[in-house]
């Protein structure tokens, strides 16, 4: 079958794989139908989590159809249109058992990278590298679930694979996010990041109550759409200083939530910004901090910062200060796919949330690096690179 | 020109700075070895299972999905009521098998001892119900007799009884909670068969020990 492989730092080519099997009771292999890239999948690629090996295979947002189970799967059938969700979790620990998929004790195989970096070692996640257990990913035509039952949920007729495959990552990522933030009503809520992850938690807010979204990014296109879409407020980094206008929007109380929704390759502008890019491309801090560090600072007193951005490592000029005196609560962590992707489809089939309008580039497999570029390089108004291994 | 005042200077800071750093790293190893007694190295290590304790002992009797959970690496013959005799292929390959002796001692507790094998170890499992509900903690108390030698090059090639306790534990915990022990090796790649085999390398590196 054909894939799109890490070839190195900065290389990705499609290339020709053997096909996964059946390996256990529980497993699954499904016919990717259509598989995201996401801003995540850069860290990998540009080499920020260095535990990629030649070959890999990338991806782990995506849906499909299931072509064989194993013996131990009962609640799926061959031909169940799927998501699955990109975190692995094996039902049966006491993480799981408690709705915490994300924490599964049981489904990174390679544990050791992440217990030494982090302590513990979370769960496993498809297509993410060697320290999330060295799954091959969702950008092939074919791909092995394990524990299907658990992670893959069918998906409602009506509802387009576009838009159901956000359901398997930036839905339930968003979806945390504003979880995270405990909203009872009213409030406003500060997003970092107008990408797929940001846009779904500037939704999921609203539906969760929020009664003003505010959503910061850099790119005009993006902003507008977020405005266009959600009927956010948006504020360009680039143009205004985003504390002083949260502030000014907020007759200085500053928000009551900031979700940050950016990562460890943040973007700003000025010398700490470039202070900071140069630490990281010689290694020696693996995040950049920027909009945490703005969250932390622009957060109302007592009020919440959630971060889904991705980070690895450790980091410098991380404002702990600010946090601890201003009594903030600080939630944060890969999202809990499988507690919420049931509860997000219904909600997608009703059509609360319309995620398809992400999926702003649809292309076919063999065109997955020019799909990257796109998608890196924010080109042609890029907010997603949907793939289309079976088209 | 540097004078000979300070050549003494530059020569004692740098003693008292190898020499700090020396017993920094000396006294870190330290903290790592294991207890020695008696000629033995002495660990304890222990696992959480999200079961409660019948549940745990009722996995190691029903005889089928034991033998179904150890297929491929181990092998379990009943000697008589409590005792029994494992037989396992050494877990990083290498064709060398081991024999062990296990005798439960009461529901809960059982003790083993490698009858042949590489290395000369003994053990004790015990049970004990973890706190508030979290299920059953599996304690081991591991003994093991090395030479210091041995044991480094034993920790470098991943081949070292207290990290295959720590496996063990690990696949006994999965086993019991989900039935299974995921594999990602073979699952598909670009890679050539000589990029695959050192992945593999990373891959036993990443899963070898951890905590248990």
């Amino acid at each position: 079958m054909r894939a799109l492989c890490w070839e190195g730092v900065g290389k990705l080519a499609v290339r020709d794989v053997p096909e996964p099997r059946i390996r256990a009771d529980g497993d699954v292999v499904v016919r990717v139908r259509a598989s995201s890239v996401c801003g995540s999948d850069l860290h990998l690629i540009n080499g920020y989590l260095p535990a990629m090996r030649e070959g890999d295979v990338l991806g782990h947002e995506f849906m499909g159809e299931v072509v064989e189970t194993g013996p131990g799967v009962r609640r799926l059938r061959v031909g169940d249109r799927v998501v699955v969700g990109s975190v692995v979790a094996c039902g049966g620990c006491w993480y799981c058992r408690t709705e915490q998929y994300s924490l599964c004790d049981n489904s990174n195989p390679q544990p050791v990278f992440t217990e030494k970096l982090w302590g513990h070692s979370p769960a496993g996640i498809l297509g993410y590298s060697h320290a999330a257990g060295g799954y091959a990913g969702s950008h092939a035509e074919y791909i092995r679930v394990p524990f299907g039952d658990v992670g893959a949920f069918r998906v409602p007729d009506g509802v387009s694979d576009d838009a159901a495959v956000f359901a398997s990552d930036a839905m339930p990522t968003g979806w945390m996010a504003a979880d995270f933030c405990g909203l009872k009503g009213g409030e406003v809520v500060a997003v970092w990041g107008a990408g797929g992850v940001g846009q779904m938690a500037a939704r999921s807010a609203q539906i969760l109550g929020a009664g003003r979204v505010i959503v910061i990014d850099r790119l005009p296109e993006r902003l507008a759409t977020a405005a266009a879409r959600l009927g956010v407020e948006t504020i360009d980094y680039a143009r205004t200083d985003v504390l002083e206008a949260l502030r000014e929007m907020t007759a200085g109380r500053g928000p009551d939530a900031c979700i940050e929704a950016v990562g460890m390759e943040s973007h700003d502008v000025g010398p700490s910004y470039a202070y900071d890019r140069v630490k990281q491309a010689a290694r020696l801090q693996t995040d950049r901090l920027v909009s945490v560090r703005q969250a932390i600072m622009a957060c109302r007193k007592g009020g919440t910062v959630s971060i889904v951005g991705v980070y690895a490592g450790l980091v410098d000029k991380f404002p702990l200060g600010a946090a601890m005196n201003k009594a903030l609560v600080l939630r944060m962590g890969q999202m809990h796919a499988q507690r919420y992707i049931p509860m997000l489809l219904e909600r997608l089939a009703g059509g609360e949330i319309d995620p398809g309008y992400l999926a702003t580039h649809p292309l076919p497999l063999e065109d997955g690096v020019r799909g990257y570029e796109l998608f890196e390089k924010k080109r042609d108004g890029c907010l997603r690179t949907v793939l289309h291994p079976s088209a | 020109m540097i004078g000979r005042a300070t050549r003494w200077t530059l020569l004692g800071a740098g003693v008292v700075a190898v020499t700090g750093v020396g017993r920094a790293v000396a006294r870190r190893r330290r903290r790592h070895q294991p207890e020695r007694q008696d000629g033995w190295y002495v660990v304890h290590r222990g696992v959480t299972v999200d079961r409660p304790r019948d549940g745990v002992i009722d996995f190691w009797t029903d005889r089928e999905r034991l033998d179904r959970a150890l297929a491929g690496w181990a092998t379990l013959e009943q000697l008589d009521g409590g005792r029994w005799r494992c037989e396992a292929a050494e877990r990083t390959g290498g064709g060398r098998r081991w024999r062990a002796e296990i005798t439960v001692e009461s529901p809960g507790v059982l003790r083993w001892r490698v009858t042949d094998g590489p290395v000369a170890q003994e053990g004790r499992v015990e049970l004990v119900d973890a706190p508030q509900g979290r299920g059953t903690e599996i304690r081991a108390e591991l003994r093991y007799r090395l030479g210091p030698v041995r044991r480094a090059f034993g920790l470098a090639a991943g081949d070292e009884p207290d990290l295959a306790l720590r496996d063990t534990l690990r696949r006994v915990k999965a086993l019991v909670e989900c039935g299974e022990v995921v594999d990602t090796r073979r699952d598909p790649s670009g890679r050539s068969p000589r990029q695959e085999r050192a992945t593999d390398k990373v891959r036993e590196k990443l899963a070898t020990g951890g905590r248990a």
